[in-house]
């Protein structure tokens, strides 16, 4: 597998990363690995843990952007039952690469991190639900619990503490809905991964084997042993006044270095895109960029201005003079949203019709097909722009589009999955209609002739 | 606990806390369409039809099936947002469905026509390609399943895995091209399938017994009771000219909550058969119902023992009665064997359990039967008390049965014979010393491997020391009115020289002395090749009368069919039969028969108490047109 390129030795989650051999445990001590957990479990009870969590503002990195402290504070203090911790590393967002980034060059940072978590939730058995692509993560972390056991930090009182632990992971086969929490409950229960029905019961009350579960992502939990060990203080100095610490993003598409960056919350995406990406290729112009994986609404080029602060980054003045797409989240509209930090840039040698189509198929074939929206919404969609691209539209096929998005949001389908196809067509349809219209009138493709020109 | 208050379209309903919106809209008449929600089904959320919008929340579409009441929760089903994504939900199903109405035999109760019509855009915006499947495809020798007609509800799914216990049904692929399909496509075996057709809201599960025989508005139904065990399940019965179309579930909560086993549903086809009896013969020849009766009365009169009598496992109670009648009087001393039953005496002492008990049981004891052959619906129940309820679950059978599927189970394998003898040992049961509630015994015969008496004892012991309830698991359809009648016998048939069939014959057959041979029955037979008197008789679908089920519940037949001439009433023949006997058995109709029962059997007394020939019908309002 190529070696992913991004940030060493940045404030937080990669201070430690561009270290030889960082994936063994040993390197991993040399550099004050594993005090934290040692800290947490020998000095620390689980409240206090859970306390410092909140104190540190550290909120979920998969995309929903809860707290990550009040999230555990929701596990009952005693259960009859075992509790369990599962980390999401199903990551498969078109455009994300960074939790792979963090299980690659330093797994001990998420198994510590596991450890201070479950000691935090009162859990002994915590599950690592990793997506079945990723090969060299699973060799690492494997490697990594094989580490823990021999040094005896896993298993029976690691540390001397009166408490065990056992960590074990599970290799997803290769679903995108398996992201979504309760499709990733069920699918780790063996069955068919499907979204669960309806909230409450949350996980923390009935989630894997019905049993009170947390799911947290890899870069929320390969944070913990920062704020643990370095205290809750030091981590709220990252980030803005409401939105604390540091995040991973992924850059891809059209920029000079692509790659995974660390950058603190708050920054604007000019930041990353034009500083630490490079921006764009020599003699183009960015047309549109992607702020949170394929499923955040796009975003005009010209917008690279706003901010990283996932509450900041929704906010409708963010689109400046642009008119705002007909999105729905909560009932509400908004410009777009910082998901789980995969910025996907794309130039003006491509077409935005084109774009959405591909992403569109990508959702109409990883919809679970539970949903009447999604699994038939994503499916019609892809047939409209099936015969826009192929010369065969007209106005009919945007009018479906139009109705098409709007009957996959608001919460009209059962999980994310059909808002998010939604948002494709509604952002792309509204930031570019009049490629669409070139399309499906004229059969032009005005975005293949700046490509020719620039190739040429 | 005290009913939460909410408002519905501005109406005002109170419901107990837990119900769902749509529950509750139910109960105002308000319509919420449903694909996937299904009453007696855990809500999955899965079609997005039911969506309202509900304040305090978001504005946003909150579907109707998967929210519990609150107080003061306003709920609107017709703001603009609402009904719009009703709309698209309606027309999404309509992308990839097929436009073969016409020759759909789920056209004219189809819910998916049904709310189209009344919830979807008025036109069609649908012009592009459709997605294919092959279809349609055998589920079995008795489904068909057309994947193209398929909304992916999950009910059937849902349906297999929670009630009836089975992993033979799931979903293949997915997206769009998600599809129904058996485990490994093999035919479904399980004893209950059937019921996936009723919950289907569309034509894609159809029975292929009745495939393409008729529309339902081509169709007359009679609310009755099934004949095939003595669970006595409330079934619906459809006819079209004369004709036994279709057997659909008919939900009673008491009973059967809305299931049916495939016997009950698609064992019906006989009362169609084209050779059955029409007339009355004598030695081969047609004959009047006069001279028949005559020379069979003359056949059995005077035989004393030598005379055998075997009774149908369906024989009415007002039947039985006219058999007593007739027993005490000129048949006197006949030997008498009916069909089916079971070894287990009529019940005694305590009362026995009903059905619905078995919700509230904490223990449940299965001794002695493997449910799901002899009293199937019943099987059912128990799977809804432990699976959904947490009952706990204890089985004593010397092989493995149905139940076994449950990982919780304790089955205690006994020796045949030895039933009794584990449950005097079940009363120190850990299990059964603080059940925290209702300990249920059921217990059957052992299919004649055990002494039932002795078994019948036992578990009432059983039941009065841990505080339980028995319930005695009769198989035959009328056993216990039979058993309250006195002519539930199990005399051997050996031996005798006359025979008077009623019903179908013996299943150890035709003994060889017999010379006389008498039968009413609807079909011919080989075993009638040597008849003497050959009466045609009614089927299920056209006779009346009423049955006792197991727990003792009596209920009335209400044929779809009419009884077509010549044939007569059971009761008829048997009054005639005794008229040529020299009995007086002279009935005006069958209300004077169940008045007299009544009064002579306290058991039966809800004989004298008919329901309402006419009732109101129920709106039906969710779910498939045929409740």
């Amino acid at each position: 597998m190529a070696e992913l390129r991004g940030t060493t030795n940045g404030p937080v989650l990669t201070r430690w990363f561009g270290t030889d051999d960082l994936h063994r445990i040993d390197v991993y001590e040399r550099l004050g690995g594993y005090v934290a957990l040692r800290k947490a479990i020998t000095t620390m009870t689980p409240d206090q843990i859970v306390q410092e969590i909140k104190d540190s503002g550290l909120r979920g990195r998969g995309g929903a952007d809860f707290s990550t402290g009040v999230k555990w504070s929701l596990m009952p203090k005693e259960s009859a039952v075992p509790m369990h911790l599962v980390v999401n590393a199903d990551e498969s967002e078109p455009g994300s690469a960074k939790d792979r980034y963090l299980m690659e060059n330093s797994p001990h940072m998420l198994l510590e991190g596991v450890g201070i978590a479950a000691y935090a939730i009162r859990s002994h058995q915590a599950w690592i639900y990793i997506r079945g692509e990723y090969d060299l993560p699973f060799a690492r972390l494997t490697a990594g619990i094989e580490e823990m056991r021999a040094k005896g930090y896993l298993g029976p009182k690691p540390f001397g503490a009166d408490w065990e632990l056992d960590i074990r992971i599970f290799r997803g086969h290769g679903a995108y809905i398996c992201g979504e929490e309760g499709a990733l409950l069920e699918s780790l229960e063996g069955k068919r991964a499907q979204p669960r029905a309806w909230k409450p019961p949350y996980p923390a009350q009935k989630g894997a084997w019905g049993r009170p579960t947390t799911v947290n992502n890899v870069e929320t939990i390969s944070t913990v042993p920062f704020i643990i060990d370095r205290g809750a203080a030091e981590y709220a100095k990252f980030g803005t006044e409401k939105a604390k610490g540091t995040r991973m993003f992924t850059v891809s598409g059209h920029v000079q270095r692509p790659g995974n960056y660390e950058m603190e919350i708050g920054k604007t995406y000019r930041d990353l895109i034009e500083g630490l990406a490079g921006g764009a290729l020599p003699g183009r112009t960015i047309k549109c960029w992607w702020p949170g994986g394929s499923s955040s609404p796009v975003m005009p080029g010209d917008l690279l201005d706003t901010t990283t602060d996932l509450d900041g980054i929704k906010n409708l003045a963010n689109l400046k003079d642009h008119p705002a797409p007909p999105l729905n989240m909560g009932g509400r509209g908004f410009a777009t949203m910082g998901g789980s930090g995969g910025v996907i840039v794309m130039d003006d040698t491509f077409c935005a019709v084109k774009a959405a189509h591909r992403l569109l198929q990508f959702y109409a074939h990883e919809s679970c097909g539970k949903c009447t929206p999604c699994r038939v919404g994503g499916n019609w969609a892809v047939r409209a722009y099936d015969a826009i691209l192929s010369g065969n539209g007209g106005p009919q096929e945007i009018k479906i589009l139009e109705r098409v998005q709007e009957g996959l949001q608001g919460g009209r389908c059962l999980c994310g999955l059909g808002d998010a196809a939604g948002w494709v067509i509604a952002s792309s349809l509204t930031h570019y209609r009049n490629e669409y219209e070139e399309h499906a009138l004229h059969n032009v493709c005005s975005a293949e002739k700046v490509g020719m020109a620039a190739n040429a | 606990m005290p009913d939460v208050n909410l408002t519905i379209d501005g109406r005002p309903v109170a419901v107990p806390a837990g119900t769902l919106v749509v529950e509750a809209a139910k109960k105002l008449g308000v319509e919420i369409p449903v694909f996937c929600y299904h009453h007696k089904l855990d809500y999955v959320g899965a079609c997005r039809l039911c969506v309202v919008e509900i304040s305090p929340g978001p504005p946003i579409a909150r579907i109707a099936c998967g929210t519990p009441v609150s107080e003061g929760m306003v709920v609107k089903t017709q703001t603009s947002l609402a009904v719009e994504a009703r709309a698209d939900v309606l027309e999404f199903e309509l992308v990839n469905h097929p436009l073969d109405c016409p020759v759909c035999d789920k056209g004219g109760e189809c819910p998916l026509q049904d709310f189209t019509f009344r919830h979807g855009y008025p036109t069609s915006r649908i012009d592009g390609p459709r997605l294919h499947f092959k279809k349609p495809i055998p589920l079995s020798d008795k489904i068909a399943l057309d994947r193209e007609r398929c909304v992916l509800c999950y009910r059937c799914t849902r349906y297999y895995d929670e009630v009836a216990w089975e992993q033979e049904l799931t979903v293949g692929e997915r997206g769009v091209e998600s599809f129904i399909t058996s485990q490994f496509d093999r035919p479904l075996q399980s004893n209950f399938s059937g019921n996936i057709i009723d919950l289907c809201p569309v034509g894609a599960l159809t029975s292929r017994v009745w495939r393409f025989e008729s529309r339902p508005w081509d169709m007359t139904s009679s609310a009755t009771i099934c004949s095939r065990c003595a669970v006595g399940c409330s079934v619906t019965q459809w006819q079209r000219r004369g004709q036994l179309v279709r057997v659909t579930s008919r939900e009673n909560d008491d009973i059967d909550e809305g299931w049916i086993c495939d016997r009950g549903r698609f064992d019906y086809t006989d009362v169609n058969d084209p050779s059955r009896l029409r007339t009355p013969s004598v030695r081969g020849s047609r004959s009047s119902w006069a001279d028949a009766i005559a020379e069979l009365a003359a056949g059995i009169k005077g035989k004393g023992s030598r005379l055998g009598i075997s009774l149908p496992q369906d024989i009415t109670n007002e039947e039985a009665h006219l058999f007593r009648a007739l027993l005490d009087g000129p048949l006197k001393s006949a030997r008498v064997s009916m069909q089916g039953r079971t070894a287990i005496p009529a019940p005694s002492g305590a009362a026995t359990m009903r059905i619905k008990e078995i919700d509230d049981a904490r223990v449940i004891v299965v001794v002695a039967s493997d449910i799901e052959d002899d009293v199937p619906i019943v099987d059912l129940r128990v799977k809804k008390a432990v699976g959904k309820r947490g009952a706990k679950l204890i089985v004593i059978h010397p092989d493995g049965v149905d139940l076994d599927r449950h990982p919780g189970v304790l089955h205690i394998r006994n020796a045949p014979g030895s039933a009794a003898a584990e449950v005097r040992k079940l009363a120190s049961h850990e299990w059964l010393q603080n059940p925290g509630g209702l300990v249920a015994v059921l217990f059957g015969d052992g299919r004649g491997s055990e002494d039932a008496a002795d078994l019948a004892v036992a578990c009432a012991e059983l039941a009065e020391k841990v505080g339980g309830k028995r319930m005695p698991l009769y198989r035959a359809t009328n056993e216990r009115g039979a058993l309250a009648l006195g002519v539930a016998g199990s005399d051997k048939l050996d031996g005798v020289e006359a025979l008077l069939i009623w019903g179908p014959p013996p299943s150890t057959g035709i003994p060889p002395s017999v010379r006389f041979l008498a039968a009413w029955d609807h079909l011919p037979r080989p075993d009638y090749a040597n008849a003497a008197v050959l009466l045609p008789a009614t089927t299920f679908a056209e006779r009346q009368g009423t049955y006792s089920n197991l727990e003792g519940t009596v209920q009335f037949l209400r044929p779809p069919i009419a009884v077509p001439s010549p044939l007569k009433e059971g009761w008829e023949v048997l009054s005639e039969l005794g008229a040529a006997l020299g009995v007086t058995l002279d009935y005006a109709g069958i209300s004077p028969i169940q008045r007299e029962i009544a009064g002579r059997v306290p058991e039966l007394a809800a004989l004298a108490h008919p329901p309402d020939p006419n009732p109101e019908p129920r709106r039906v309002l969710v779910g498939p047109a045929h409740p």
